[in-house]
């Protein structure tokens, strides 16, 4: 275009007669050398951009290893605000209709064995504080937090609102976990006061133990043998749903969310080979059948931090946010503590850092484009890489989430 | 700009080697040039960045804005617990204020980021300009006027537990101005900030229209605040997404039952996270879908609704008294029973 312009209009001194006899040595148009010069560019540019987040990220974990001794050290003040504070409150006053106050309950004050089974175990049935009644589920720290850490918060919680000055050491604890190993959580306050410490006095019962077996063997079937390309779930899975690395937890997962799921790998919209295979071998009722049974799974956390992401910038973004980069909170949308808002929001508790980063990282580059008015592409588009490691390796710190089957829900 | 009026590089006894350089240049140059391209569209979100955490438009004109200290920022000592009491009420308000909320919000609800977001009626912005002439009562109003207001409509004292605000001077009211006047630290007072208050919409040419917000609030809002607009609730039964109308949502007397007030919040705040994802004519429409639905009544009708739409609404883009799809609006929704989910 530009030479043919040039031919027209060039003055009479112009190139054009010493340019043109030696067109025909040119085999190479022009725009091949721009575009190989710009591609020469970008390539550069990018290796010294990646070579030098290589280098952030290496000194970010250097220093988060050495953090790390301290952070286990974390006063029991802290750990309350990390993990008590989003579900009771700072100031542990509760949330009206479904989280009881801690301040003034007589759990709190009782004997010290209560608040580490409570911790230990976690509670489901009704119970009863200050005179209002409650029925919901209190997650257990069982899995995420350490016997000296289950001390520190408990020590925290019965001095600042208890009006107990006793310490409750770590080997407390350690007795505490073994007097019911194995069992699932307290059904109630009445179970608690019968079994744990009577003084705790007139409390409500629990209904009838709600049986939770789960009885459908086709279902089970698929779970451990698998069938023909729906290889069994619990191959890479885990038994129990657990996950692990980059495979993702997904015991307690709502059903909704787990169906949708399964259907975005077969329509595309997500995408993994894998589970491409697997989906796709599955009739819908399969489908919503295993659905139903992983969302009512409950299953001990196997997260852990292991991104080297700094921990409290993480715990930052999922509680507040960071709306200088217009980035809202994500238990905003995950619900308080990451335990998800069925069916649309999936619990982010105790899911593996790899995974979680993965995911982040998949939304931003097209490999999941399966979110609903593209609210994950844009929060994973405000998020730095740092800040997908920092806030994955959060949420492997919380507990699992209590899954509770359809009917209660 | 055209090849013409650059004088030729290439020295005329020598053609080869002018040709090489020649083409060496332009090669190069234009080499740059898409490079340049390419990184400007790149800068102007033309093309989507795979590594995150870039500053948006958004991003800067909030950056451009008054910033309020972080909660780091919080002082030890009374003042300090003082400011935190403040800001436990702003967000959780339903347990920290039970006695003066009849229904499942925050403050922070409707003012994000804890009173922090420009363009969400900010308190930063708020608190300097306090006290002020307020067309609602006529009258100069206090900042505790003000939040008195905002219990009795936005959060429907009427049907809290004591069935009205907090009485003058109340401890509520003082943590709540505290809170404020922290967040406004280095705010310069008496001057109109920008972000302040909620953003303006210009009425379009097609008017809003609640049919068309129907389709707005299906594909942009029902996912997070239900289809039915009752919100969402988690598995121990806390509010996750507020109530957009219903007897768990604001009241009849709230600014945000103003369809011109609901459309700049929406413009400005929702869907969460997406500023200004809808155009003005979907935020209008949209806004007039969320207040064509019932909701509990204004506590100041004592006569009918359509005399209480004349005395309180006059001139008012709203609903309230207006009869939609051969049904009188405003005539409020039952007390819940439980204050529990629906
Ligand atoms: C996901 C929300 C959640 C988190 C996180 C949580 N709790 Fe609870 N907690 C509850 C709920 C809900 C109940 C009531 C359970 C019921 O109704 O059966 C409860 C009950 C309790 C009780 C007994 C009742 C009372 O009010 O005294 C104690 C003590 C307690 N939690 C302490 C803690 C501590 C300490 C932590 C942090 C290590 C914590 N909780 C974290 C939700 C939570
Ligand atoms: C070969 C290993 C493998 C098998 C077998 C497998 N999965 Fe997966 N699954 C994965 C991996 C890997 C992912 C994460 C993929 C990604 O990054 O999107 C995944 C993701 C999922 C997800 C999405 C979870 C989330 O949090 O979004 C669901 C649901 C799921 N699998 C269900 C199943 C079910 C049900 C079965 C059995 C019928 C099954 N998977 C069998 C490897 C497997
Ligand atoms: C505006 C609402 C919103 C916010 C805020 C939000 N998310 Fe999400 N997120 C969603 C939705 C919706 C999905 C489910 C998408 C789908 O249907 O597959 C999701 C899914 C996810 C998943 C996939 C879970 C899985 O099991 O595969 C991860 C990981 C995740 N979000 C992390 C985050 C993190 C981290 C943050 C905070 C930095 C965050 N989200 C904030 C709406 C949100
Ligand atoms: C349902 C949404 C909603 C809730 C909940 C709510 N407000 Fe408001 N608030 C509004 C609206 C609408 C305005 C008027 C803004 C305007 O006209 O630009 C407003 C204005 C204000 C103002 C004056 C802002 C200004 O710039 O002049 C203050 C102060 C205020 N609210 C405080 C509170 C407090 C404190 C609470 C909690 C007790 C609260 N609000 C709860 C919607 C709400
Ligand atoms: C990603 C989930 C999400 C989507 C999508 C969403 N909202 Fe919201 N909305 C929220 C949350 C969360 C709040 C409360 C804000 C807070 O507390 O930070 C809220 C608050 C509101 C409020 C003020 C509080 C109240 O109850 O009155 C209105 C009005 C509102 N949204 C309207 C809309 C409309 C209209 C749309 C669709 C254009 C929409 N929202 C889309 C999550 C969402």
């Amino acid at each position: 275009m530009i030479r043919r312009k040039r031919t027209q209009a060039a003055p009479p001194d112009g190139p054009e007669e010493t340019f043109e006899p030696y067109e025909e040595f040119r085999r190479i148009p022009l725009p091949v050398y721009w575009i190989a010069i710009a591609l020469a560019i970008w390539g550069a540019v990018t290796l010294w951009d990646n070579a030098q987040a290589v280098g952030v990220g290496r000194q970010e974990r250097a220093e988060q290893i050495e953090e790390t001794p301290a952070a286990a050290l974390n006063s029991g003040a802290q750990i309350f605000e990390a993990r008590c504070s989003t579900c009771h409150q700072p100031n542990a006053v509760g949330v009206r209709s479904a989280i009881p106050p801690l301040a003034g309950s007589r759990f709190v004050a009782a004997d010290p064995a209560v608040v580490v089974q409570i911790l230990l175990h976690g509670i489901d049935g009704p119970i009863d504080v200050g005179g209002r009644t409650f029925d919901a589920h209190m997650p257990s720290f069982a899995s995420v937090l350490s016997d000296a850490e289950l001390a520190r918060v408990a020590t925290h919680v019965r001095q600042t609102w208890g009006g107990d000055r006793q310490e409750i050491t770590a080997a407390f604890v350690r007795v505490q976990r073994a007097r019911f190993a194995g069992r699932g959580a307290w059904r109630g306050g009445e179970e608690l006061a019968r079994v744990v410490d009577p003084a705790l006095g007139p409390q409500p019962s629990a209904g009838p133990a709600v049986i939770s077996a789960f009885a459908d063997p086709a279902v089970l079937r698929l779970v451990n043998q698998g069938r023909g390309e729906a290889w069994a779930c619990s191959s890479c899975h885990g038994a129990a749903g657990q996950g692990g690395a980059n495979i993702p937890r997904l015991a307690g997962l709502p059903e909704g969310y787990i169906v949708k799921q399964l259907q975005d790998y077969v329509t595309g919209r997500r995408r993994n080979e894998s589970m491409q295979t697997v989906a796709g071998a599955l009739t819908d009722a399969e489908r919503r059948g295993l659905a139903r049974y992983y969302s009512g799974l409950r299953a001990p956390s196997t997260a852990k931090p292991e991104l080297g992401g700094d921990v409290s910038r993480g715990e930052q973004l999922a509680l507040y946010g960071d709306w200088s980069r217009n980035l809202p909170a994500c238990f905003s949308c995950h619900g308080p503590s990451g335990f998800g808002v069925a069916p649309g929001f999936p619990s982010l508790a105790a899911q593996h850092p790899a995974y979680t980063a993965s995911q982040l990282a998949a939304w931003v580059g097209g490999g999941r484009n399966n979110s609903d008015v593209q609210l994950m592409n844009e929060v994973a588009r405000n998020l730095s890489d740092a800040d997908r490691r920092a806030v994955a390796d959060y949420l492997a710190t919380l507990p699992p989430v209590p899954a509770v089957t359809q009917e209660r829900r | 700009m055209d090849d013409d009026a650059k004088p030729s590089p290439t020295p005329r006894d020598n053609p080869g080697k002018g040709l090489f350089a020649r083409d060496l240049i332009y090669a190069v140059g234009g080499g740059f040039a898409l490079f340049a391209i390419a990184a400007f569209a790149f800068d102007a979100g033309w093309l989507r960045d795979r590594k995150a955490g870039e500053a948006d438009g958004d991003q800067d004109v909030q950056a451009a804005m008054f910033q309020p200290p972080p909660d780091s920022a919080i002082p030890d000592g009374p003042e300090g617990d003082a400011i935190r009491r403040g800001q436990a009420i702003f967000m959780n308000t339903s347990a920290n204020a039970s006695d003066f909320v009849g229904n499942n919000l925050s403050c922070s609800n409707c003012h994000l980021d804890g009173g922090r977001r420009a363009n969400s009626a900010p308190m930063w912005a708020a608190w300097t300009v306090y006290p002020k002439y307020r067309s609602k009562n006529k009258q100069i109003n206090t900042m505790e006027d003000r939040v008195k207001g905002c219990f009795t409509y936005s959060m429907n004292a009427q049907h809290s537990p004591t069935g009205g605000p907090p009485p003058p001077g109340h401890d509520v009211y003082k943590d709540l101005q505290i809170y404020m006047h922290w967040l406004a630290t280095g705010a310069p007072t008496g001057e109109d900030m920008e972000g302040a208050g909620y953003p303006e919409l210009e009425m379009t040419s097609a008017g809003y229209d609640p049919a068309r917000g129907a389709q707005v609030y299906a594909a942009n809002c029902a996912a997070c605040h239900g289809g039915d607009g009752q919100g969402q609730y988690d598995i121990n039964g806390r509010p996750v997404f507020p109530a957009l109308w219903g007897p768990r949502s604001y009241n009849w007397g709230a600014g945000m039952a103003r369809v011109n007030t609901a459309a700049g919040f929406i413009k400005a705040n929702m869907p969460l996270g997406q500023s200004n994802r809808l155009s003005d004519q979907q935020a209008w429409d949209v806004a007039a879908y969320i207040n064509s639905h019932e909701r509990p009544r204004d506590p100041r009708q004592t006569g009918t609704v359509q005399e209480a739409a004349q005395k309180n609404h006059g001139g008012e883009e709203t609903y309230y008294g207006r009869t939609y799809q051969g049904r009188l609006i405003g005539v409020g929704t039952p007390e819940p029973t439980s204050r529990a989910r629906p």
